[in-house]
Parts: structure tokens; sequence; C-alpha cells
């Protein structure tokens, strides 16, 4: 069965980069434009092997949103990785203590994005 | 290897757009009120949207640029720093600027480094707390990239991870397994001794620690990378062992494959097939000099054609012109990306419609099979029923062109802004209808004449501040931009509260210009429309903004090429409003057919002004001049229409046949046909696009009998004509 990826970012070229990414290695990928909508996608608990989110959304930010996701039963555990930019490092912390599992620097290419994932992916 | 995301960059410089749209606006909006928290934050995201995308596509001067600007406005969202006219001012300029980077990007066209520079320059100066993040190594690709393999180490590794390390989603066999791929693991141990009893304990925490050994090929830095996620909340050492890595060369390996194989691997373009020359250099059969040598006796295709007289020089050239040209409509459709974008709610009904489409069309095929006179109410039915899925199809994909103008109209505050600053006065900027909506082509080529339009009303329109003080007027002049359907067209008006057109300064320029004789005695109408004669221009002086007799006489033609009219109306003193016309859509147009012979033609409804026959005596022949009609007391030019398209006519006396009297541009002509048929909507086809440009000939349709039938370009017809008389003379 493939794995599941929820892909949040507000940024259409972003989103539609890591889903395609993440659906060419075998993935099966939701899209979420921000926090809210990417929590009502989920709200009826869908099997999520692993999270990438973006962190400066509108509706609902990536922090609030990786704290609503550890709220859940069903992402305790999740992996979660934050997109980040270099200059949003500090961000890392406060993602970190919401419950981010790692982030991802923003530029990145495809390879870094799967090798990252593998790196927090449960097996 | 990010060339793999290349297929999403058309993708992303729509999306640029968007965002630039957005901080502009936001910025424009932010000058009145400077302490909008939520406005700041939009504008934040949306020049961080664009940092971040653009880093992806290795468009580095963007990102870079963008980076300063969001670095300031980072500053302002978080109230470090606070909003003033000299910063907003700022931001706009580096809004424009970074428009300019994007499009630079876009078409490889060079940039203005100069104030790239200098805004970067100031944005940093702006941003006074700004800390360029210090050297960031710790990203693992590049540590990767720049290992030595050749080198094997063994490190000692402690571990003591931070009692949360479940909760944020990891799991200590996933670094072992990692630090497994790296080389060989070996001596893990684990030390219990922090777990408490298992009253105590809390299964969701993680009290061990560990210690173990890697022999690898890779550096120390690969090694701290796996540990990326957790380093700094852990207890971590790791100390190389020395003396104990010698004899082990060779049993590191590369990194491990990563579970996912990418299938994106780029095909790089050392790929792409040599040509023969290179290939016979490199392998030493000929010298790169041999090879120069013949090269420069190759001759062009063109060259060898006309040595064997197969085509003639200029036939030759002609092709080349036309290589050329294509070249050139390739390169700016580069530029001008024809995509749009369609709310899938238009889809989802377009395709519940085709569903219907299909359904009828199934059960006219079904009764077709099996017909019977007796059924013939119920294929008329059916027709109708199809009739009706056409026009319906067809309403809706037009409405997947439609766009509201609003996006039209999103320029203007900030034009609106930069004239008032140029011109000293103050202006105030009201949209309306910004939600109407009209044909994507239609709506990009309103926007230079609509721009030209504000400007006049800026400049020309209204009054200096002082100068509306005297007149018991506010000190603050309004331009309004209002747009609503009327009919099957759509208005456009641009309004202002100023000083209005003046009659005598008009009529005065008029007079010396010789348009216009002193004893003529016109309209107001045509004494306002005298303004859209070319080189015409009342402004005393000329300004940075207009008033140099050029755009005007544009703004009508460019209205009229859409197939649209404008009209003015001014009152003295208290302002003047500029009426747009426009057709909801150039593919369809309202026409009216005509019959010359055995052709059909289509003549644009909106250029017949009447039509009429004349009686013998109205039509006289003027040396030099040709055919003229005299229509209540005006002389017109006569177009035999079976003369200018070599025909053969069923009628030759005028005062058997039917005159139209056309209108473009200002200009009647009165054309001669055999009969009018009727009138109906067509779906315009190019022919420059299917077949090539014929002189008088707008485009051509399919007729209801299948027929091809060409739609006449008034004003080419004209030329024509002129032509003709000429030669004749």
């Amino acid at each position: 069965m493939s794995k599941t990826a929820l892909v949040v970012d507000d940024s259409r070229t972003m989103r539609q980069m890591v889903a395609f990414t993440l659906t060419n290695a075998g993935f099966t990928v939701i899209e979420a434009e921000d926090g809210k909508d990417a929590v009502s996608k989920v709200a009826a608990g869908t099997k999520l092997d692993i999270v990438v989110t973006d962190l400066n959304m509108p509706e609902m930010d990536g922090i609030t949103l990786i704290k609503k996701l550890r709220q859940l039963t069903a992402y305790k555990f999740t992996p979660i990785l934050m997109l980040t930019t270099e200059s949003a490092m500090e961000k890392k912390k406060e993602g970190k203590e919401a419950g981010a599992t790692g982030w991802i620097v923003k530029p990145f290419n495809p390879d870094v994005l799967l090798k990252t994932i593998a790196k927090v992916l449960p097996a | 290897m990010s060339n793999d995301f290349a297929q999403f960059q058309d993708a992303f410089f729509e999306e640029a757009a968007e965002h630039l749209a957005v901080v502009e606006e936001g910025l424009l909006e932010l000058e009145q009120h400077p302490e909008d928290r939520d406005l700041l934050n939009k504008i934040f995201r949306s020049a961080h949207s664009i940092k971040g995308a653009s880093g992806m596509f290795g468009f580095s001067a963007v990102a870079q640029f963008t980076h300063k600007m969001e670095t300031l406005l980072d500053l302002l969202r978080n109230g470090q720093k606070v909003v003033t006219p000299q910063i907003a001012d700022l931001l706009l300029k580096s809004t424009d600027c970074l428009k300019t980077l994007i499009d630079a990007a876009k078409t490889g066209a060079s940039v203005d480094n100069e104030t790239v520079q200098r805004l970067a320059a100031e944005l940093a100066a702006a941003s006074a707390l700004n800390a360029p993040p210090a050297g960031q190594s710790a990203d693992p690709a590049k540590a990767a990239a720049v290992m030595s393999i050749d080198h094997a180490h063994v490190y000692t590794i402690h571990w003591t991870p931070p009692e949360w390390l479940f909760q944020r989603g990891l799991d200590p066999l996933q670094i072992f397994k990692e630090l497994g791929a790296l080389g060989t693991l070996s001596e893990v141990k684990v030390d219990d001794s922090r777990l408490p009893d298992v009253a105590d304990m809390d299964p969701e925490r993680c009290y061990l620690s560990w210690s173990m050994r890697v022999r690898t090929g890779k550096d120390r830095q690969v090694v701290e990378a796996v540990f990326e996620f957790v380093r700094e909340d852990s207890v971590l050492t790791i100390e190389e062992v020395r003396g104990e890595a010698s004899g082990v060369k060779g049993e590191g390996h590369r990194s491990s494959a990563p579970p996912y194989a990418s299938p994106l691997t780029s095909e790089g373009s050392e790929d792409e097939p040599k040509p023969l020359g290179e290939i016979l250099v490199e392998s030493g059969v000929v010298s790169r000099e041999a090879l120069d040598g013949a090269l420069a006796q190759q001759k062009r295709v063109g060259e060898i054609l006309i040595e064997q007289h197969a085509a003639s020089p200029q036939q030759v050239e002609q092709a080349l012109q036309k290589q050329r040209k294509m070249e050139a409509a390739a390169q700016s459709k580069k530029t001008d990306t024809a995509s749009i974008r369609v709310d899938t709610d238009k889809i989802d009904k377009l395709i519940n419609l085709v569903g219907e489409l299909v359904i009828t069309q199934s059960m006219l095929s079904d009764l077709g099979a099996r017909f019977e006179m007796s059924q013939m109410p119920v294929l008329l039915e059916r027709v109708a029923q199809l009739e009706r899925n056409t026009r319906e199809i067809q309403e809706r994909v037009m409405s997947i062109r439609m766009l509201p103008i609003g996006t039209a109209f999103a320029r203007f505050p900030r034009l609106v802004r930069d004239l008032s600053a140029k011109a000293g006065k103050k202006i105030q900027l009201v949209l309306s209808g910004e939600e109407t909506e009209l044909d994507k082509t239609v709506i990009e080529s309103i926007n230079d004449p609509l721009t030209h339009l504000v400007r006049n009303s800026a400049d020309h329109g209204l009054e200096a501040p002082e100068e509306r003080l005297d007149n018991n007027k506010p000190e603050l002049g309004t331009i309004r931009l209002n747009a609503f359907h009327a009919g099957g067209s759509i208005c456009i008006t641009v309004e202002d509260d100023g000083r209005g057109l003046n009659r005598n300064k008009i009529l005065a320029k008029a007079i010396k210009q010789g348009l216009i004789s002193e004893n003529d005695k016109l309209p107001d109408d045509q004494i306002w429309s005298l303004i859209f004669k070319p080189g015409f221009s009342t402004a005393e002086k000329i300004t940075d903004i207009s008033g140099r007799g050029v755009g005007m006489d544009v703004v009508k033609r460019n209205i009229e090429t859409l197939g649209g009219t404008v009209s003015i109306k001014t009152t003295e003193g208290r302002g003047t409003v500029f009426t747009l016309k426009l057709p909801l859509t150039l593919a369809i147009i309202e026409g009216m057919t005509i019959r010359v012979g055995q052709e059909t033609y289509i003549v644009p409804l909106l250029s017949i002004l009447e039509s009429i026959q004349p009686k013998a005596g109205m039509i006289k022949t003027v040396v030099e001049k040709g055919e003229l009609i005299n229509v209540r007391g005006t002389y017109l030019p006569v177009v035999r229409m079976y003369e200018v398209f070599s025909l053969q006519p069923e009628i030759t006396d005028p005062t058997q046949a039917i005159l139209l009297i056309l209108e473009t541009e200002g200009e009647q002509v009165a054309v001669m046909v055999d009969e009018i048929l009727g009138q109906q909507q067509v779906v315009i086809k190019s022919m420059e696009q299917n077949f090539r440009k014929v002189e008088g000939i707008a485009g051509a349709t399919i007729l209801g009998d299948g027929t091809v039938g060409f739609i006449l370009d008034v004003r080419g017809l004209l030329q024509i004509a002129r032509q003709a008389t000429q030669v004749a003379a």
C-alpha cells in the first residue's frame, strides 16, 4: 500500500512541486493550501505517513497546524517536516517546540526532499 | 537537479504575478493604514512566497532581492519598525524592481543592475536591525557533496536524546538505520539507567541513551547530519578514534540510495547527441582547424537552392523574413503566457452540459435509425433540445475566457498615486464594477487606452488644488473608474470632476490645424470628438505625463480595433466622462449577411449606419475621386463590392442595388451589394492563422448551410477603394 503524504503550502507552485515529487516517488498526496484547509482535510482521521508543511500561511500558520495535529491521537507520532527558508531558521526552534520532526530548507531539490523524508519516515 | 522543477516555471511566473499584485495593492493600502498588522502579514507572506519559489528555480537575483524586502517587511510586521511614507515609497519602488527582475528571469532580458543594487542597499539601510544570517553551513546536501570517500573514519558516538523525542515523531531506530547506511555500525549499547519505575513511567517519553561505534568513509559532518533534527536538543558527542582507520580503505561506500528512489534524475544536456564534427575531432580523425575550415565552407540551404536555380534570391529572402517573423512571434509568445486559470466550478458545469449534449445526440441518432414521418414532432423537440444544449455550452465556454475587469483596474491605484505626486495634485481614485466580467483578450487590449484616459484625466482634467479651491470645489479631485454590462456590450467609464473640455479652445486649435473651417457650425458631440484627431492636444504646456498630442487618437483606434466605441460627455467646470463601449468578446460578432453575386459576406453590425437604395441622380462621378453618392447633402465615396473582389454581380445599376453606409474611424463609405440577407451572430475564424492575410477581409466564418463566409474589414475596404481611384486617376 502506498504511503500517504499531506502537503500544506499556500504557494500554489511550491505545493505542486512538492506534491509532484512525492507522487513520483510513489506517495498518495493530499494537498492543502493552509493550516485550516489541512485540518479540515484530515478531520476524518485519514491515515498519514508524513506531513510536509510550509510555515507562513494565511488562515492557520504551520506552527499552529503542527500543534493541532499533535493534539490528535492519530497524528501524535506522525513525522512532520516543515518547509522553511534560511532567514526563518529561528522558526525552526518554534516548530520543534510545537512538535515538528524536522525541516527542509528552501530552496531544495527533489533529492533532498526525498532524502529528508526517508530520514524520518517510519519503516 | 533543480531542472526537474523546470516544468513548474510557468506556474511560478503566474503565481509570482499574483503575489506582486498583492504586495503592490497592500503597500498602497498601507499608506492609508500604516498600523494594519494583518495587511503587513499579507504583504510579507506574498513576498515570502516569491522568495521561496524563486529560489527553487535558481532565480537567485529574485530570491536575494525579495529577501531584502522581506527582512524589512518582517521588521515592520513585528513592530520593530514603523511604516513611514519613505519606507512605503521604498517598498513600492522595490516592488517595481522585483517585477523587472522576475520579468528578466522569465525572458532572459538584462536588468539595470545599478537600480537593483541601489534599492537593495536602501532596503538594507532601512532595515537597521538587519543582521544577515551567518553562513548556514549545516546544509547536509552540500556537506555530502564535498565529502571525501577515500579516508575511512571510526567514530564513537554517545547520544542522549531529549525526553520528548517521540512526541516530535522522531524514532531512534531511524537514526541507527541511517548510521548503518553510512558504513558499519557496531557496539551499540543502550543505557537504561534513567529508566524510572514502571509506575512512574510515561510511555511517550524517551529515557534511554546510547553509545555506539561507526566505521565509515564519510566525514564527521555527514555523521552529524544524521542527527540534524535532534542535535541541538540532545547531549551528543561524536569522537573520531585515531589509528584504527587504516586498512579499512574502501569499506565506506557512497551514500546509500534513499528508500524512495527518485525517478526524477535529470537528463543533463551533456547527454544530447553531439554534432558529427565534434565526434570526429574527439576521436582524432580530423583536427579542430580542419573541422572549422570545413564548417566555413558549408553553405546555407538558401544559397545552394539559389545556385541550383531552384529558387530566386527574392523567394529565399521572403522565406527568411517569414522565418524571422515566426521566430519573433515565438519569442513574444514566450514572454506573454497565454494560460488562464479557471474556476473548477465553471469546468464542472461545462462537463455537465457536455454530458447532456451526448445524451441528446444519442437520442437523436436513436430516432434517426428508425425514423417515420409520424415522429416529426419528436424530432423537432429533440432538435430544439440540441439547440438549447449548444447555446448553453457556447455561453459557458465563452465564460471561461471571461475575467473580472478588476484585474485591469488593479494597476490604477498605483498609477494615480504616482501621477498625483508628480503633478502636485490631490487625487482620489474610486473604482466600481470590478467584478464585471469580460473576455481576457479584451481586458489585455484595453489596458493601454484606459491608462491613457486616466493619465489624461489626472493631467488635463483635474485642476491644481488652488484653482479647485478658487472655484469652490473640494481640494481633493476625484477620478472614477466604473464598469458595467449594457446589453451585449460592456461599458467602462473614466470620469473626473475637473474642469471639463473647453469648447472654444478645442475649436480654435482645430481651426488652426485646418481640421475644420471657421464657418463650420458643429454640434457639441462633434467638437468633443475632435480631440481624437491625430496630433490634437490643447494642453498649453507639455508635461511629463501627457500632452504630447499622441494618444487620444491611439485610444480611439485601439478601441475601434476591438469593435468598440468611445464617447465623451463633458460639462465645463464640472468634469468629463469618457465612455468606452466594448463587445464582450472578440470571438463572436453580430453581423449582417449580404450577398454579391453568388458570394455571401458578413458586415460587422457595429459599422453599419444605414442602408439605402439610391435614386437616379444621387450618384455622380467626379474626376480623381471616382463615384460619389449624395446622402442628404454629404458626398460619400461609393465602393462596388464586385469590383473590389472581382465578382460576377447580379446588379450593376446602383439604383437597383442596395448601398450600405458604413463608418470606420469617423470616415464613411457607401458599399454597393446585391442583397441584404439578414442579421446573425458569427464566430470569427482568423484568416492569418489558417491561411494568410487578405486585404479587405477581417476573417471568415462558417455559415448555416456549411459554406464559408468572409467577414468584411471595413477599413481595409476603404483603403482598397482609395487605391483603386488613385490608379484610375
